[in-house]
Parts: C-alpha cells; structure tokens; sequence
C-alpha cells in the first residue's frame, strides 16, 4: 500500500463543474491513467481517494490537493507521465509524491485558503469607493452575515474566518475590474465561501461591483500555524 | 476561425447545471476550421443530459470526425433558464465544440427519438436565427436534417426539415457529407437544391419538399407523389448487413456532469423479431444482426481504456436474447473485475431470464430487476403477441427472490386493442401474486413492487398502426380503476400523462397538416413536451383548434386496412400485408413465433432488402 499525494488545478474550461464531478472526473481520470487504485470492500466498492476542501460550482484553482491509495509503489516519473496523458482540459498536474504513512488526512491537514476574487466595476465607480468599503470592512470587529441553506438560515460572523485583512487594488492590465485577495480559515466547525465575503462587502460596505460577473479563483491551500504556510506537499 | 467564448461568467454563474454549455469533455473533438472542412452539428432537442446518452448520436459522432472531410460538433436543448439569458444577451444558439453559431454550419442533424421533442426543434432552430420554416431559409442557412425512429413518420416534420434519413445512419451519414464536401469544393455548384438533389438519389434519404400531398374529392390523403425526377416514389430504410464492420462509438465523449445514462453503452446487437404487435422498434430495426461476442469484448476493452467508465449497460432491445449472453457475462465479469468494472442489464424479458443469468450480473453488484409483461391477462399478452406466460414470469421473480433480489419492476400498458377492464384487473393480481411470492420465498414481506403503467399509443409501421388510441378520459378511468385495485402497501403504482399520450399519439400517425399545428403552438410557448412541468395541454389544443386541425382524427380514428397512411412512402422493408395479417392475429388472439428461431413469417424484410438474420448461436 502506498498514499500518493497530487497537486492539481481546475482551470477555467471546467470552471462550471461541482466537486462531486470534478471527484468523478478524477476518478476516471486514475482509471484511464490504469493506476494500482485501492479500492474499499462491499457490493459497492469506491476508490480510495480524498480531497483537501471541496471546491463549488464556478470556482478556479491553481493548487487543489488529492491523496490516492495505491495497491503498490510504482515509480513516480511513471505514474505522473500515465496521469498526464490522461488529464482532461482544465486540469493540470502541478506535483505528485507519496506520502508516507502513517499520516492524518489531507482535509484534517488543511486549514487556510487563499483566493483571488476579479470583479468588474458597476458603472465605472470611482476608485475610493471600493478602497473605503475594504477599508470600512477590515476595520469591524464582527461581519455578520446570514447563510441562507437548505436547512434554514444561519448567521456567521465572517471576520472569525478571514486569517487577514482583505486587499483590494485595480487589475493592472483592466483598471475597470477589482482584485480582491482574501485569506480564509478553515476550521474544524467549518468555513465560509469566498463568494459569501463578496456578498458582504457588496451589501453591508456598499462595494459598487457586479457580483454576478465576479471570477473566484483558489491561488493556494496551506496548512498554517499562523506565521508560516507550507503547502500539503511540504507536511508530511 | 477562432474558438470564441460566446457565454459570459455572468450568465453562467447564474444558470442550472452551467457545465451543460461549456464543452470541453474528454474525446471531444476539435479540428482545424477551413472553407473545404464540412460542418456538420449533431443536435438532439433535449438537454445536455438525455442527448449525451443516446448511443446513436455517439456513434455518428465519431463516425463523422472520422472523416477527414468532416467536422462533427454536438449541440443541445438550452434548458428554459439557460434559453431565456440567451434570449435577453441575443446570444445564439451555438457549438459545444468550438463555441460557433449553428447557424454557420453547413448541415445541422437532429435525432428525432419521441414526438413530444418536436417543438424543441422549433425553438432550437429559432435560437439559432434560422427560420423554422424549410422555404423561408435561403443559401446561407444550413441544411436541416433529420433522423431517429421519428423520421419514419416525417410528415409532421416535412415543413421544417429539407431532408430525413430513413433507417441505420452510419453509412448514409457519411455519404451525405460526401454529397457536401464535393460541392464545396466545387464552389457550391446549384446551391443547397443541388445537395438535395443528389442526396435524394441515395437510399434511405427523403426529400419531402420532392413530394406533394394529394387528396381525394372528399379531401382525404391518398398519395404522397414525387415532383421531382431524383425523387423516389418508396424511400427504403438503410440497414447496417454485417454490424461487426461498421464504425462503433468506442471513443464517446465522457461528459464532466452526471447525464442520464453515466456509463459504457454496449450494444449486442440490433433488431428483434419477437414480434410484439406494438413495437415500432420491432419493425424498424428488423432483421435481427448480432455482433460477434469477440467483437463486444475488444469495444469493451477499448472503452474501458478510453473513458474510465466502470459499469457497462448491455444496450439491444431485448439484451437477455443474445445467443451468446452467458458466456460474455462471464468473460466481461472475468476479464474486468480487477478493474472493478460491473455490468447491468436493462429490461429483462420475463422467459429469458435464468438464476444463472441473475446470479453472474450480482457478482459485482446487485441493482433491481425489470420485468415487462406488458399487459395484465395471458389473452390481452396473447393479443400482442407477448410469448409470455404468467408461468414464465413467476418463475423468473422466484429466481430473483431466491438469488437474493427484493425490488421487482414491472412494464405495463394500458390502452392496448380488445383491453377490457378484466385485463386492468390483471395487472394488479399480477403484480399482488410478484409481492406474495417474496413472503412465500422468503417467509416474511418485504419485496418492493413497482408497476409502472404507460398509455398506449399506436405507432406507424405496426400491426396496430390502424388502431384508434383510447381517449384521455377512457385511460384516465383506468388508471383509476387500476389505482383502486392496488392494496398492497408494498405495490407502488406510477403512470403517465395521459394527455401527453394523446398529443404524442396525434403526432404518431400525422400528416403534413400538423405542420401548422405544431407551428402555431411553438409560437404560443410550447417546448419541452416530454417534461411535465412544461407540458402546456392547454396551449396545444388552442393551437389544433385555430388551425381547423382536429387531433383525434389522427390519434383516436380507426383506420380500415385500405386506407393510405401518410408514412406509406417510407418503407421498413416490412410489408403491408404482413401488417395486416398481424392484425387479424391480434384480433383472433394467436400466436406468430419469432422467425429468427422459426419458421421465416415473410415479413419482407430479408428479402427485398437483401440482409440476413445474423445469429451466432446458430452459426
């Protein structure tokens, strides 16, 4: 048996997918890719495999994490050119080592996301408005904002989960459009979604940006004792 | 021509499912666009979901992008969420390939598998900014074209469409993209009147705008006559001889979503010549061509490499008749179990069913069972030719029960000629006997039964093609009736739309009056029939009614054998008088056996098509 770590991407052409098909698209992915996958037992048996934190429908990322249990230790140059060749659009292999066990699970391991939001301005509003709403926003003790799930409503306060201040500046090559860079906690009692600090800051700080057409991307998941971040790859 | 992104993350990230438009999936093809390439989009007007599980649009497709001449892209229904942003955006109706509007494309194909999918192709082809109507489009619009079991009743179509493909695509297809690339080449010599032209010298191609109508004093149909030289007065279906020489979809496109079927499609073979008097499928698809067992085992070996799917479907219209099942059962589960691969038999025929059988499928995992007795009496099963007996199907449930099975799902239909209200009892004393059985095996309740309950409705080249169809109120009182009969908390019913039945049933046998019709009511909203919640009876009727077009003199009428049938010009290679023969069978409750085990039934399709019955069981 042997644990195979793999840093992935899902890029804009599979930008739309839920990670239960993005899951799915690997695993078929390590099919095709004819990897020694373990698999559990029963009628119904699945491939051993997990993720770092689930991705929603519409968001990018540079740097997604997967451990996948192998029924033996193949060569690693081989096993990485068998995924290449079988990697659709939209996903590209960034690393892959084993891990050596015993090690805690990659969602156990994982607690901070760092996104890189790019939202186009309502109506060419002035900059200052969107620098006061940042600036208005960092500077609360407490967000709170109500989740709306299935289950009911929820109210969260977002600053418990922001690791940083949020950053916002002009896209250098469209000064029509926002960067927002925000570092999230994730926590043993959950998390929030980027797209839900956006909504924040668009209805409580009154940020004059289309959120609709707003573009998420995951630039990085770490594992973070507040100073230093060091990727999954480097904590074993 | 640069692949465009034609959809803004704004619209997408506020749609239903927004992977359904965005392309990209494994074996998808790209090619390199220039002026000589022929376009050629396959379209289904259902979503993304249904069109990317029909098999023959997966076989066409690589069929196409096989050619060097050809380029094939895919495009479906937009759902109504998805319709109405692009409406608002004026974005149209484009490519999941390369993100091109359809309307640049040189031939756009739809797979026409049920009528109540009709006004979708309506509204397709008016996403795409090109007129619905055949005689408003001119030299830039592409050609419409239009294949799938529908097609052999094109009349309600012949407004819309300039051609149909009459039977088994996989050759045609590519000749007619032969007809196109050679008259590109040459500068597009005559126009799209010279492609049809020449397409309508090819067998199994039907050119309606080549015939007209013409009617009697009484003003009744009585002959679709050719206007055109190249114009055939019978279109003969195309059929594939030897199945294990033409092109199989081993390469499909593995979508990122979850569609309908999520799985390796593996057809055995085509055709079925049981002989069922209501099965349009029966007719179409004769005779029946098996492919070599080798032959499966290497597609599912190359499908398994090429898509990482691990469940194989066993596709064919009555998969348990296979002469050499067992033995691929046992080579497919042998071969990939490693792999973890499964495989699943959809509907099982009640006397094929063996423990052996039931017992090789559970190996690796174990799903429900399907019956389909069709009909709740031995006579009303006697009518239709069914060659079941409640003897066969007890036995098979037993096995089932025994092999460790508990949920049990049985086919039926009401509706049928000569059905009395006995034969409705019998389906609920049918499906109360499968629960009883479960206890008397197993000793305690606990069997899930389901009986799913359609409507029948008469289809063109059947036996009972002449049959006037029940009305909504008589299958309405059925399914109460049937309702009521059911006690046992372990039956669960279910039934359809019974005025979905008799839209779909005035479609069936229509001629081209229904153009208007179906014209009107896609004016007024209609699309999506097939889906309840946007079914709009109401709108339909409105629509029959303003065009002076009554529905039940095509859905309830009764038809004397004499009479012509507007789908008369379209020929299954079946013969009319094998048909009618059928029948009088029917009305005198007897039996004809299946003629691949039996004596030959001459039903004609053998003979004036010169194709054999291909049995390796046999052989």
């Amino acid at each position: 048996m042997a644990k195979l770590r793999l840093m992935i991407t899902k890029g804009n052409p599979i930008r739309y997918i839920s990670h239960l098909d993005f899951a799915g698209t690997l695993e078929r992915v390590v099919r095709r890719a004819k990897l020694p996958a373990a698999y559990s037992e029963g009628f119904n048996p699945h491939m051993k495999m997990a993720f770092a934190s689930a991705l929603a429908v519409g968001v990018t990322s540079e740097a997604e994490y997967m451990d996948l249990e192998l029924t033996e230790e193949l060569e690693l140059d081989r096993l990485k050119e068998q995924i290449v060749s079988q990697l659709p659009e939209g996903i590209e292999l960034k690393a892959a080592q084993y891990v050596h066990q015993p090690s805690k699970a990659l969602m156990a391991l994982v607690n901070l996301a760092v996104y890189e939001i790019v939202v186009p301005l309502l109506n060419d509003a002035a900059w200052d408005v969107i620098e006061n709403s940042v600036q208005n926003f960092n500077s609360e003790v407490e967000v709170i904002y109500t989740k709306q799930t299935p289950k009911g409503r929820r109210e969260l306060d977002i600053k418990e989960y922001l690791a940083e201040p949020a950053v916002a500046k002009p896209l250098q090559d469209n000064p029509h459009q926002v960067s927002i860079n925000l570092a999230i906690k994730i926590m043993p009692n959950g998390s929030i979604k980027p797209v839900e600090v956006l909504a924040a800051l668009i209805e409580n700080f009154g940020m004059p940006v289309d959120k609709n057409a707003a573009l998420i991307h995951r630039s990085g998941l770490f594992i973070t004792d507040g100073k230093v971040r060091r990727s999954p790859l480097e904590v074993q | 021509m640069h692949p465009i992104n034609t959809v803004s993350p704004a619209i997408l990230s506020k749609v239903l499912k927004p992977a359904r438009y965005t392309g990209h999936e494994w074996n998808s093809v790209n090619k390199d666009v220039n002026a000589d390439l022929v376009s050629f989009v396959l379209a289904m007007p259902d979503v993304y979901e249904v069109g990317m599980s029909n098999l023959g649009l997966k076989i066409l497709y690589q069929v196409l992008n096989n050619r060097p001449d050809t380029f094939a892209e895919r495009v479906y229904a937009p759902w109504v969420d998805m319709e109405a942003e692009m409406r608002a955006a004026n974005i149209r109706l484009y490519t999941l390939e390369t993100k091109r509007p359809v309307s640049s494309c040189d031939i756009l194909g739809f797979s026409l598998q049920y009528e109540l999918s009709y006004s979708n192709i309506l509204n397709m082809l008016d996403l795409a900014a090109i007129p619905v109507e055949s005689t408003k489009r001119d030299e830039s619009h592409p050609l419409v074209v239009c294949g799938g079991p529908c097609a052999f009743n094109a009349e309600p179509l012949a407004d819309f469409v300039d051609l149909f493909i009459i039977g088994e695509a996989e050759e045609v297809i590519g000749e007619v993209a032969g007809v196109i690339a050679e008259w590109k080449k040459a500068g597009k010599p005559g126009g799209k009147a010279h492609v049809l032209r020449q397409a309508a010298q090819l067998q199994g191609i039907y050119v309606p705008s080549f015939y007209e109508e013409e009617h009697n004093a009484a003003g009744r149909l009585i002959a679709l006559r050719p206007t055109q030289n190249e114009a055939k007065p019978v279109i003969v279906k195309r059929v594939i001889k030897d199945l294990d020489q033409v092109t199989f979809a081993t390469k499909p496109i593995v979508p990122f979503i979850e569609i309908v079927h999520d799985r390796i499609m593996l057809e055995l073979f085509r055709g079925c010549t049981r002989g069922c008097r209501f099965c349009q499928a029966g007719v179409l698809y004769r005779p029946v061509r098996e492919r070599k067992m080798d032959t499966l085992v290497n597609y599912v070996q190359e499908l398994v490499d090429n898509t990482g799917y691990n469940e194989i479907s066993l596709v064919s219209l009555s998969s348990a008749d296979y002469s050499c099942l067992s033995p691929l059962i046992t080579e497919l589960i042998t071969r990939f179990k490693q792999q973890g691969v499964s495989v699943s038999l959809p509907s099982l025929r009640v006397d094929s069913f063996s423990i052996e059988l039931a017992k090789q499928v559970q190996q690796v995992r174990k799903s429900g069972l399907t019956f389909a007795p069709e009909a709740g009496t031995q006579r009303l099963r006697d009518v239709i030719n069914k060659g079941v007996t409640e003897e066969d199907l007890t036995q098979a449930v037993s096995a089932a029960f025994s092999a460790g099975w508990s949920t049990i799902k049985l086919y039926f239909m009401i509706g049928l000629p000569t059905e009395t209200d006995e034969d409705i009892a019998g389906i609920a004393s049918l499906a109360q006997r499968v629960a009883d059985l479960y206890k008397q095996i197993k000793g305690r309740r606990g069997a899930k039964v389901t009986v799913s309950v359609s409507s029948f409705v008469p289809k063109p080249h059947t036996a009972f093609q002449w049959f006037g169809q029940n009305s909504v109120e008589e299958i309405e009182r059925k399914q109460k009736l049937l309702r009521s009969l059911i006690k046992d908390r372990s039956i669960s019913l279910s039934w359809h739309d019974a005025r979905t039945s008799f839209l779909e049933g005035a479609f069936a046998r229509g001629d081209r009056s229904l153009g208007k019709v179906l014209l009107r009511a896609w004016q007024q909203g209609v699309k999506f029939d097939g889906w309840s919640e946007h079914f709009k009876y109401d709108a339909w009727m409105e629509a029959f009614d303003a065009c002076g077009v009554d529905p039940e003199f095509y859905a309830r009428r009764h038809r004397e054998t004499d009479e012509f049938l507007p789908w008369e010009h379209l020929s299954a290679g079946v013969n009319k008088a094998f048909l009618v023969k059928e029948w009088q069978a029917a009305q005198q409750e007897t039996f004809t056996a299946d003629c691949r085990h039996d004596s030959c039934g001459v039903c004609g399709v053998c003979q004036d098509l010169d194709v054999d019955i291909v049995d390796w069981g046999q052989k």
